[in-house]
């Protein structure tokens, strides 16, 4: 009980404390920050429209975060979210632009496709982990910079789109429909099912709890007979495909089409979402949904009160340095005994 | 002789228990004075009392007659006093003279003068016949001129006084024999040096005087022309023969499981298995006593499918073993306790309740659907009858087992791997570290389990523990079987040279 607490009290005061730093930096710029912060939540929250933006922003994230979650709690590291996504996503970009195909059967196919292609891209680190022994860190952020390139062949050659260096636009009838109007769609829906899907099987499915005791004890799980090789690959390949999903997903419902740049940095973005979501998916969708809020509203806060969008980079990076720093802090014992000081000055009192 | 260090009553305590208790003890210049013990005797705390890693709770220490302090490990070096680890401590990717230069408090200036260093540790070296190749990476040298780096490192650094705990473990024979004529060399050199093994062979060989401890006491200090094997090992396990509270079974049943001339590792004498052929049958106990590291995690790893043998035949229940996996041996209904109930007993973050169920959360009892659904209110209701049948102590079942005390997490992993009544149960040290009112009810449920039909194999480093509940004895030595000896009035003084390899 207590340790719940403290795993939702960290995110908290870290944001917290990451906003009081980005004021005192936007007071420094000669901004009110009270202000600034106003429009930035008017930005993201301001009306149904900047809500379905702010929502259409975080679908990548919550893929990545969601695909680094699934991979951390069989505890290994898949690094590699970037380039899955990217691997789902020019497979959705040939089948949605090259088959001739339209409409929901293609939607389906890219969707399944796309996210085969990503497991499939992210078993590879997950294979030389197991019979090679390779760091599956280093493997998996390799792979990030060989998915860009080969992005990069595909819209300047062999997709084309005429002389501008992107592909031709996913056909209209195969892109995702929005929802109610806004720039929402039905990736985020996607997204979310997803999650829900995901958090059922860690926490209410038996292959589930045998994949969180991997995660959390890979010599005792070995001892009481699982199969620890087995379990590895297969968070790999689920967390590859949850990508490579997004990737498709992204494709069909925001971008349209692939274009240098597209889904840069959405991998790492996930790794800090899992880590601030504490690996708990649910908790992952939300952290990628505040994420998007900073994103969206700081676009807003700088045409209104002059503030750089770099501010809101700032608090998001801090974010990420306080949740990280203040569990690492938690978990030491000097820590710990102070924290149970202060209870029992309490109880005494 | 010229004494060297006194050290007079010195005590150290944790908590109410004293690892050592009025302690006396001397080392002369130029001697090489053994200590000799079993595990948990009190050799490795005093040795960290002496280099300044514990203070003592009382006693004092002397040196060259002066009364000294050692608050601290540099304190010690200052004072002439080196320790070789029987794990290295050494920086693998460093070379030899970087690794022997490292630390040196006496550093001249800013910038090292390696020729003239070089010249120094190269004289050293000649003295003492510690051959060493100065310019070669740790990762490139043999673990015994690791060794002699580590001897090095102390002499330079102005040891008089040499600390070497457990050299011979990770040596072989030659290098053995080497060490041997570096530690003739330091002592005709005025050094001195505390020599720890449990070698008997090698004790005999080399001291000069014999300290023996037992529960954290000194029970006698002998020259070794006083002396031989059979004595200094019953000084060292130092018991009578107590009536032991359990009914000894005398006749096993069909065997469950047997080896017969397994390897594992075989040139290696600690991690290793040579040739062992054993059986446990039903309803039996089989201790293997031994001193820890002579092969036991090896044979139970073995037995429970960690590890696959190099070489002989495992069969359980009369079949031969083609696959040697832990779900494989489950499936064999064998029940593991495994030696660290911590890194492989238990999953620390998971509560006590999903630990108790964590081999079986895929059965009809626990989940429908093909483990789709889990049971959640099956799970606690079992969780919480297992809790109140094996007495687990803690707050509540969702508490995360690594919160609990060494033994309630052991009677968690009782809870598990007993509750299906196995066929076979591999019990390795599952009283360490607790108290008597755990390690009573461990034995007991072990015996109970026998008596239901189950075999047991029990590994422990606790003589006590097993004389206390075994049928048969089984004493292993470097990786090798010994002897097997009855559980009812064993030979006491038989097994206790058994264990020290003679």
């Amino acid at each position: 009980m207590k340790n719940k607490l403290v795993n939702i009290l960290v995110p908290l005061v870290s944001i917290l404390l990451a906003f009081v730093i980005g004021c005192v930096i936007m007071a420094a710029l000669g901004a009110n920050p009270f202000v600034a912060l106003q429009s930035l939540f008017i930005g993201a929250f301001g009306s149904a429209r900047n809500i379905g933006t702010t929502l259409a922003r975080s679908t990548p994230l919550i893929f990545t975060g969601l695909c680094a979650c699934f991979a951390y709690r069989c505890g290994v590291f898949n690094l590699g979210g970037e380039g899955q996504f990217i691997i789902g996503s020019i497979v959705c970009c040939f089948v949605a632009t090259q088959s001739g195909i339209e409409g929901l059967p293609a939607i389906l196919l890219c969707l399944a496709l796309g996210a085969l292609a990503g497991g499939l891209w992210a078993a590879i680190p997950g294979l030389l982990k197991i019979y090679r022994g390779q760091n599956e860190m280093i493997i998996s952020i390799m792979l990030n910079y060989v998915a860009t390139l080969l992005m990069g062949v595909v819209y300047t050659n062999w997709l084309r789109d005429g002389t501008v260096p992107q592909t031709a636009a996913v056909p209209d009838a195969t892109k995702l429909s929005r929802l109610f109007g806004l720039r929402v769609t039905t990736a985020f829906v996607i997204a979310l099912a997803a999650g829900l899907l995901i958090y059922y099987f860690l926490f209410h499915t038996s292959k589930g709890f045998q994949l969180r005791a991997v995660g959390l004890n890979m010599t005792a799980a070995r001892f009481n007979g699982f199969a620890v090789k087995k379990y590895i690959l297969m968070s790999f390949i689920v967390s590859g495909a949850i990508a490579g999903l997004g990737g498709s997903a992204e494709l069909m419902g925001t971008q349209y089409r692939l274009i240098n740049g597209f889904a840069a940095g959405y991998g790492f973005d996930g790794v800090a979402m899992a880590l601030i979501g504490q690996l708990h998916p649910l908790a992952t969708i939300l952290v990628a949904i505040f994420f998007a809020v900073l994103r969206v509203g700081s676009t807003t806060m700088q045409a209104a009160t002059g503030v750089p969008t770099s501010v809101s980079d700032i608090i998001q990076a801090l974010v990420i340095v306080f949740t990280v720093a203040g569990l690492a802090m938690v978990k030491l014992p000097q820590f710990k005994a102070a924290v149970a000081r202060m209870f029992s000055k309490k109880e005494a009192a | 002789m010229e004494e060297f260090l006194r050290m007079e009553h010195v005590s150290k305590r944790f908590g109410d228990f004293y690892a050592n208790k009025d302690i006396n003890l001397t080392v002369n210049k130029g001697e090489v004075l053994t200590l000799l013990g079993e595990n948990g005797a009190g050799k490795s705390t005093l040795m960290n009392v002496l280099i300044g890693l514990y203070q003592p709770t009382e006693g004092s220490i002397y040196l060259n007659g002066q009364k000294v302090r050692i608050d601290s490990p540099a304190q010690a070096v200052k004072l002439g006093i080196g320790m070789v680890h029987q794990h290295f401590m050494l920086v693998e990717a460093m070379t030899v003279f970087e690794n022997i230069i490292l630390g040196d408090r006496n550093a001249r200036g800013v910038f090292i003068d390696r020729e003239a260093r070089k010249k120094e540790i190269l004289e050293l070296s000649a003295r003492y016949g510690l051959d060493v190749e100065l310019d070669k990476p740790i990762t490139e040298i043999a673990v015994g001129a690791q060794q002699r780096v580590e001897i090095l490192k102390a002499l330079y650094r102005g040891a008089e006084l040499l600390i070497l705990d457990e050299p011979s473990a990770a040596l072989t024979d030659i290098e053995v024999e080497g060490l041997f004529k570096i530690m003739r060399k330091l002592t005709e050199e005025g050094k001195s040096v505390i020599f720890i093994s449990h070698k008997m062979r090698e004790v005999l060989h080399i001291s000069d005087r014999i300290t023996i401890l037992r529960a954290g006491e000194v029970v006698t200090t002998l020259k070794r022309e006083e002396t031989d094997g059979q004595a200094l090992a019953n000084l060292m396990i130092g018991r009578e023969l107590t009536p032991s509270q359990y009914e000894k079974a005398e006749q096993a049943g069909d065997p469950v499981i047997e080896l017969r001339g397994v390897d594992f590792q075989k040139t290696s004498k600690h991690n290793g298995l040579n040739g062992v052929s054993l059986t446990v049958g039903r309803g039996e106990i089989v201790g293997i006593a031994g001193v820890d590291g002579n092969g036991q995690s090896q044979l139970a790893q073995v037995v429970t499918g960690v590890l696959t043998p190099d070489a002989g035949s495992v069969d359980m229940k009369g079949s031969r073993v083609a696959q040697f996996t832990p779900n494989g041996f489950i499936l064999e209904n064998v029940s593991h306790i495994p030696e660290d109930r911590n890194k492989m007993g238990l999953i620390g973050e998971m509560s006590v309740k999903d630990n108790i169920v964590l081999k079986s959360t895929g059965t009809p009892e626990f989940s429908s659907g093909g483990g789709f659904i889990l049971k959640k209110k099956a799970i606690r209701g079992y969780a919480l009858k297992m809790q109140e049948k094996y007495d687990i102590r803690c707050a509540s079942i969702e508490q995360e087992a690594r919160n609990l005390s060494g033994g309630n997490q052991q009677k968690v992993i009782l809870a598990r791997e007993l509750e299906n009544n196995p066929d076979l149960l591999v019990a390795v040290h599952p009283t360490r570290g607790l108290d008597i009112g755990a390690t009573r009810f461990i034995h007991d449920t072990m015996i109970e389990a026998r008596d239901r039909g189950c075999g047991v194999l029990l590994v422990s480093a606790d003589f006590d523990e097993i004389l206390e509940v075994s049928d048969r004895i089984i004493v292993m030595f470097e990786g090798q079987v010994m002897g097997v000896y009855p559980g009812k009035n064993p030979p006491i003084e038989e097994i206790s040279l058994a264990m020290a390899g003679k």
